[in-house]
């Protein structure tokens, strides 16, 4: 029996993105936005660039020990995901994401009822009263609650 | 030492109306969330921590120290009628739990879980408290050499024992390190990794980043396992008087929920390993050590007795290492730190200097919370069951309106929303890619502490590394770490070679 592949190619894939993030930080993100000034005793710096050097190092540990274990086997380092499962990853963080710009635009209290709604539909809920309480409830709660803190000087 | 009037005044304050109220709203909603499948304790905490800003500061981590409390013995009933554990920790109790309710027994099953878990947690409170004072009265007396070397070797040892790989651990507790130094520098003012944002002033805002890298990922992987767990089937509970638990079956179940306790306490005191760990390292003593471990898995009440108990011990112990040396070692631990820095209060072994009045009234809430735990679930047992039908596709909704009305009502704007939203891609990778979750937030918590016990360390030793050899308690965790990651390096190492050796063997 060989080892699983998918874990090792996601191990390598991931290890080289952490890497390269890891670069990206220490080459140019750290140097640039990472602070200056005269310290005594330890750099603004210095604690940053020890996380980014630890995850290089963990990282390309990783990807060379994945891909060495891809290579034994005669893995593919690559295979393209099956364009409806990277599909059904993606759309939540664009439904998400879609009504995030909702927010910024109009109130919470206006939205979410649609969110909700429209999320339950994509689910698979067609009860029309279920739908129609789940969205609403929240948001009449979210309203006392802002409505609330309003009253008392919070908000 | 304490006196005896503080111990009382703690206990009468822990017992006014108003704690008790507050109390059981958390253990009373920690219940519903562990209840309810896909929803865990982290996803709880990330999403009340904006409903406590209002409350006092005792109220709002009693609150939180309730709700976690009521997810660990909450998360029982889904693992027992519906086969799926409300929290990870709980699929030990799946094992025996989901066999024993399909025989009939639904009712006895959710009853032995119940008194484990209040058992299991009431005597590790009982420890901690025991624990944590002399705990924190010894580190008062540290410095900061033995301050820095500590939170080294215990960020080494959670990304060790955290689960996963080692590497990988490191690596999340690097991106944690990092972010952690985000802000103005304390010493200097320099604004480090700001980018022009004042938000980022302060350093990055902990509720964005909770809730979009805890609640708001895990919804998102809920999403994606959603379409392969549909359908799911709950069992009844029935009025059957044979269903009932006797005082005899019971008292059986006792000597393997005691040892399950002291497992628990054993497992949750060492940062980073999890209630998952302490549950299965008791169910598999309880099984080895059983007279028919055959009966394991089939319906036996001490299987679910052991992980219960022990699941439910693991999270007041966990907070030793908390309230003794400021170290969260584990997720819910790492939020109350989140909760407590929201009030204002380092938590730590400065609290027994600074609020020692709070941290003995927090004590005496966390043993009335185990009490209102006992309740809740004793007289909640048909409710609760009825809860576990809530299907995944209206809590998900729910759950992620929460998620964003909890960032908008603390007022961080689109900037608040921005941030939970880029978190949320962030922690979907961390979870999809197996990166340790717990090291990242516990290294992103300590990283001031660390920074500012680094920075007077180095200043103090003028830069001589000799001055260790002066400093024996931080010498030693200094070589502890040395030999701690040269063991996992070399234990995972031996894992992959004899990997590697078997599949060239086939």
């Amino acid at each position: 029996m060989s080892e699983n592949p998918i874990p090792l190619r996601m191990n390598f894939w991931s290890g080289l993105g952490v890497a390269a993030l890891a670069v990206l930080l220490l080459a140019w993100v750290i140097p640039h936005y990472g602070g200056r000034g005269f310290a005594v005793g330890m750099h603004p710096r210095t604690l940053a660039t020890l996380g980014a050097w630890v995850m290089l190092g963990c990282a390309l540990a990783l990807a060379l020990l994945s891909a060495i274990a891809l290579m034994r086997q005669r893995l593919p380092f690559f295979r393209l995901p099956e364009f409806g499962h990277l599909w059904h990853q993606t759309w939540p963080f664009l439904f998400v994401l879609f009504f995030i710009v909702l927010v910024d635009r109009f109130p919470l209290t206006w939205v979410a009822p649609f969110m909700i709604g429209s999320l339950l539909l994509l689910l698979g809920e067609r009860r029309w009263h279920v739908v129609l309480l789940t969205a609403v409830i929240p948001a009449i709660g979210l309203y006392g609650l802002t409505a609330h803190l309003m009253r008392i000087g919070v908000v | 030492m304490i006196g005896f009037d503080a111990i009382v005044s703690s206990f009468a304050a822990a017992l006014h109306y108003e704690s008790i109220a507050i109390i059981l709203g958390g253990v009373l909603l920690g219940y519903i969330v562990g209840v309810i499948p896909g929803l865990n304790r982290a996803v709880a905490i990330a999403i009340a921590i904006p409903l406590t800003f209002y409350m006092s500061a005792y109220a709002a981590i009693a609150f939180l120290i309730g709700l976690s409390k009521g997810t660990a013995a909450g998360s029982a009933v889904s693992a027992i009628l519906l086969n799926t554990p409300g929290e990870p920790s709980s699929a030990a109790t799946c094992l025996d739990g989901f066999p024993m309710a399909r025989a009939g027994k639904p009712r006895k099953a959710l009853k032995v879980g119940l008194l484990a878990s209040v058992v299991g947690d009431l005597l590790a409170t009982l420890l901690l408290i025991a624990v944590a004072i002399p705990f924190a009265s010894v580190a008062l007396k540290f410095g900061p050499y033995e301050l820095a070397a500590i939170l080294i070797f215990a960020l080494v040892f959670i990304a060790g024992m955290a689960g996963g790989s080692f590497l990988k651990g490191l690596a999340a507790g690097g991106m944690g390190v990092i972010l952690g130094t985000v802000g103005l520098d304390p010493e200097t003012g320099a604004a480090r990794l700001t980018f022009g944002y004042a938000e980022l002033m302060e350093g990055v805002p902990i509720l964005p980043l909770v809730i979009g890298t805890l609640a708001l990922a895990e919804m998102f992987v809920q999403l994606d396992e959603y379409r392969r767990n549909k359908g799911a089937s709950v069992i009844k509970l029935s009025h059957d008087k044979a269903d009932d638990l006797s005082f005899k079956e019971f008292k059986a179940t006792l000597p393997t929920v005691f040892k399950s306790t002291g497992i628990g306490a054993f497992v949750g005191a060492l940062p980073g390993l999890g209630p998952s760990v302490g549950a299965f390292m008791a169910y598999g003593l309880a099984k080895r050590s059983a007279k028919d471990p055959d009966s394991f898995g089939k319906g036996n009440p001490n299987g679910i007795a052991a992980a219960e108990a022990a699941d439910n011990a693991v999270i007041p112990a966990s907070y030793i290492p908390l309230f003794g040396l400021g170290i969260p070692g584990s997720v819910s631990a790492a939020l109350l730190v989140g909760a407590f820095m929201i009030h204002g209060i380092q938590v730590g072994p400065l609290m027994l200097r600074d609020h020692p009045e709070m941290l003995f009234t927090l004590f005496s809430g966390m043993i009335v919370a185990s009490l209102l735990m006992l309740a809740v679930g004793w007289y909640g047992l048909r409710i609760f069951a009825k809860v576990t039908s809530v299907p995944p596709h209206i809590v998900i909704p729910v759950v992620i309106f929460l998620c964003l009305a909890g960032i908008q009502v603390q007022g961080y704007g689109t900037f608040g929303l921005v941030t939970v939203f880029a978190f949320a891609i962030f922690g979907y990778f961390l979870k999809k890619f197996d990166y340790s979750f717990v090291t990242f937030l516990v290294a992103f918590i300590v990283t001031p502490m660390l920074e500012m016990n680094l920075r007077q360390a180095v200043i103090l030793s003028g830069g001589d590394i000799a001055i260790l050899l002066n400093r024996p308690i931080a010498l030693a965790f200094v070589v502890f770490t040395a030999l701690m990651a040269l063991h996992l390096s070399w234990s995972g190492y031996r894992q992959w070679r004899q990997k590697r050796l078997k599949a060239s063997g086939n």
